[in-house]
C-alpha cells in the first residue's frame, strides 16, 4: 500500500481547494462573477475571446472568473486522481472511500452552483451555497489528509482518547465556527441584496439597513476567541508538536479574523479586508477537523 | 525550532505575495469597468417634445448621466418590458439628480403628448422621465445617425437597445432592453460614471 502517495495526493487536494476558495474570493470581490455571461463556455469558445465586441465582454473580467473556473477544473482532476487511489489502497475503508468520493460530488456539485449562479444572474443566495459547499469540500479533503497522516505515522502516533469534556469543547468550537461562518455569510447576503435594491446607499447606510444579528457576530467572534484561548490552555503540553502549533495558529487566527471584521467595517477600502476574513473563515473549518481527529493521539 | 520558523516565514511570504496579487487584480477589475465604458461617440443635436409640451433638446443631456430608449405606446410585446426596466432603474436611483430617463416615440403620429403623459403615468414616479415626441424625420435622425441604431420598418421595427449617454453627452454603452441582465449591468456602469 502506497499510503505516501495517497496522503501527498490527499494534501495537494486541500491545498488546491484552499487556493480555489481564494480565486472564488476574489471573483466575489472584484465583481468578475459575470466576467463569462454563460456557463460553462466562456463567450463563444471554452477560452475567453481576445479581441470582442465591447459591449458584451469586459476581458480583464472574464480573465478572473476564467482561471476561476479552470483552477476548478484542475481540482476536479486531482480529487479524481485521490479517488483512484483511494479504490486502490483504501477498497475495504469504508470510510476514506467515501469521503474521497464524496469530495468529488462535492466539487462537481459546486461546479454546478457555480452555472446556476451565472444562469442567476449571481442570486445572492447561491452565492451563499456556493462558498457553503466550498467548505464541506475543505472539510472532506482535510478529514481525508489527517487520516492519511495518522496511518501514516502509525509507529509514532498512539490512540489515547483525551476526556470527554475536551473533545466536547473542539466540537462546540467547530459548531460555533460554522454559526459564525453562517452569520457572516448572511450578513453578506444582506449586503448584496441592499446594493442591488438601492445602489445610491454608502457603505455605512448599507449597514444601518442590517438587523441586529450583526451584532451577534461580532459577539461570537469574541466567544471564539474565549474558547480557542480555553483550547490553548489546556492542550498547551500536547505531546503532538502540530496540536501545539495549530493552537497557537487558532488563537492567531481568530485574532486576525476579530481585526479584519473591523477593518472592514471601518476601512474605505474593504475588498482586500473581505477577501482574507473569508479565506480565513475556511482555514479555521479545515484547521477545526485536522484538529478534532488528531487531538485524541499521542506521541509513543 | 528552526525548522518551524522557516515554515512561518515561508507562509508569511505566500500570504503577502497573495496579498499583493489580489490588491493588483481588484485594480485591474475596478479600471476595467471604467475601460468598458469608451466613448463612442457624441450625441447629435436634436429638438424633440416632452409630454408635458416642454422642449427637449440635446443641451439638457449636459450634467446627467441620461439612458435613452425607443419606444410606441401601442406596441405591445418589447416595449411595456423596456419600460418596466427604466421603471426599476427609476426607482433605485430615485435620491439621484444626476439621473434621468428618456424614452422617444417611433409613433408620433399616434403618440401626441397626451398620449404620453397618460403612458407616462403607468411607469414613471418622478419628473427625471420623459417621454419625447416630435418630427417623425428628426426622430429617425437621432435614432440612426445620432445614435447608430436602426429605425426602418417603424414602429414596429425600432430598436429595442437602451442607450447609456454621459455627462458630456457621450455615448458610452449600449443594452439590450429587453433582458433583464441589462438592468444589473446599466447600474453598475452608471455607478462607476458617477465615481469617476
Amino acid at each position: 500500500m502506497n499510503i505516501r502517495l495517497f496522503f501527498r495526493s490527499a494534501l495537494l487536494s486541500t491545498i488546491l481547494a484552499y487556493l480555489l476558495i481564494f480565486i472564488g474570493g476574489l471573483v466575489r470581490v472584484s465583481g468578475a462573477g459575470m466576467g463569462c455571461p454563460n456557463w460553462p463556455k466562456c463567450g463563444d469558445n471554452w477560452i475567453p475571446p481576445t479581441n470582442v465586441d465591447l459591449e458584451q465582454f469586459n476581458l480583464t473580467l472574464a480573465w478572473i472568473e476564467f482561471i476561476n473556473r479552470s483552477f476548478g477544473a484542475i481540482l476536479g482532476i486531482s480529487i479524481i486522481v485521490l479517488c483512484f487511489l483511494s479504490v486502490k489502497y483504501f477498497y475495504s475503508d469504508k470510510r476514506i472511500l467515501s469521503i474521497s468520493f464524496l469530495s468529488l460530488f462535492l466539487v462537481i456539485a459546486n461546479g454546478v452552483v457555480g452555472g446556476a449562479l451565472v444562469w442567476t444572474n449571481l442570486n445572492p443566495f447561491i452565492k451563499t451555497f456556493h462558498m457553503i459547499l466550498a467548505l464541506a469540500l475543505v472539510s472532506s479533503l482535510s478529514f481525508l489528509t489527517v487520516e492519511a497522516y495518522k496511518i501514516l505515522s502509525v509507529n509514532k502516533f498512539a490512540h489515547r482518547p483525551s476526556s470527554n469534556i475536551n473533545k466536547k469543547i473542539i466540537f462546540i468550537f467547530a459548531i460555533c465556527i460554522i454559526i459564525e461562518i453562517l452569520l457572516g455569510t448572511g450578513i453578506r447576503t444582506n449586503i448584496e441584496i441592499i446594493q442591488i435594491e438601492f445602489p445610491l446607499l454608502d457603505k455605512s447606510q448599507q449597514l444601518d439597513s442590517i438587523p441586529f444579528y450583526k451584532y451577534f457576530h461580532t459577539f461570537m467572534g469574541f466567544t471564539l476567541l474565549f474558547l480557542s484561548f480555553y483550547l490553548y490552555k489546556i492542550f498547551s503540553n500536547h505531546s503532538l508538536k502540530i496540536i501545539k502549533s495549530l493552537n497557537i495558529f487558532i488563537l492567531c487566527m481568530i485574532t486576525v479574523q476579530i481585526l479584519l471584521g473591523e477593518l472592514l467595517v471601518f476601512s474605505e477600502l474593504p475588498q482586500l479586508a473581505r477577501l482574507f476574513h473569508t479565506w480565513g473563515s475556511s482555514w479555521l473549518v479545515g484547521i477545526s477537523v485536522i484538529y478534532y481527529n488528531l487531538v485524541d493521539y499521542e506521541l509513543v | 525550532m528552526n525548522w518551524f520558523n522557516k515554515k512561518i516565514i515561508l507562509s508569511f511570504f505566500v500570504i503577502i505575495s497573495l496579498g499583493f496579487l489580489a490588491f493588483f487584480v481588484i485594480d485591474k477589475a475596478v479600471k476595467s469597468r471604467l475601460n468598458n465604458l469608451p466613448v463612442i461617440s457624441n450625441i447629435a443635436k436634436f429638438e424633440l417634445t416632452n409630454f408635458d409640451n416642454q422642449k427637449f433638446t440635446n443641451d439638457q443631456l449636459i450634467g446627467k448621466l441620461s439612458l435613452v430608449a425607443f419606444i410606441f405606446t401601442s406596441c405591445e410585446d418589447a416595449c411595456p418590458i423596456m419600460s418596466d426596466h427604466f421603471s426599476v432603474l427609476q426607482k433605485r436611483f430615485y435620491d439621484s439628480d444626476l439621473i434621468q430617463f428618456i424614452s422617444i416615440t417611433v409613433d408620433p403620429s399616434v403618440d401626441s403628448e397626451n398620449v404620453l403623459n397618460d403612458y407616462s403615468k403607468n411607469y414613471s414616479i418622478k419628473d427625471n422621465w420623459f417621454f419625447l415626441t416630435g418630427d417623425l424625420q428628426e426622430i429617425v435622425n437621432l435614432a440612426e445617425k445620432g445614435l447608430f441604431l436602426s429605425a426602418s420598418l417603424l414602429p414596429a421595427g425600432h430598436s429595442t437597445r437602451f442607450v447609456l449617454v454621459d455627462q458630456n453627452g457621450n455615448v458610452r454603452r449600449y443594452y439590450e432592453g429587453t433582458d433583464k441582465t441589462s438592468i444589473f449591468e446599466i447600474q453598475n456602469d452608471i455607478l462607476t460614471l458617477l465615481d469617476d
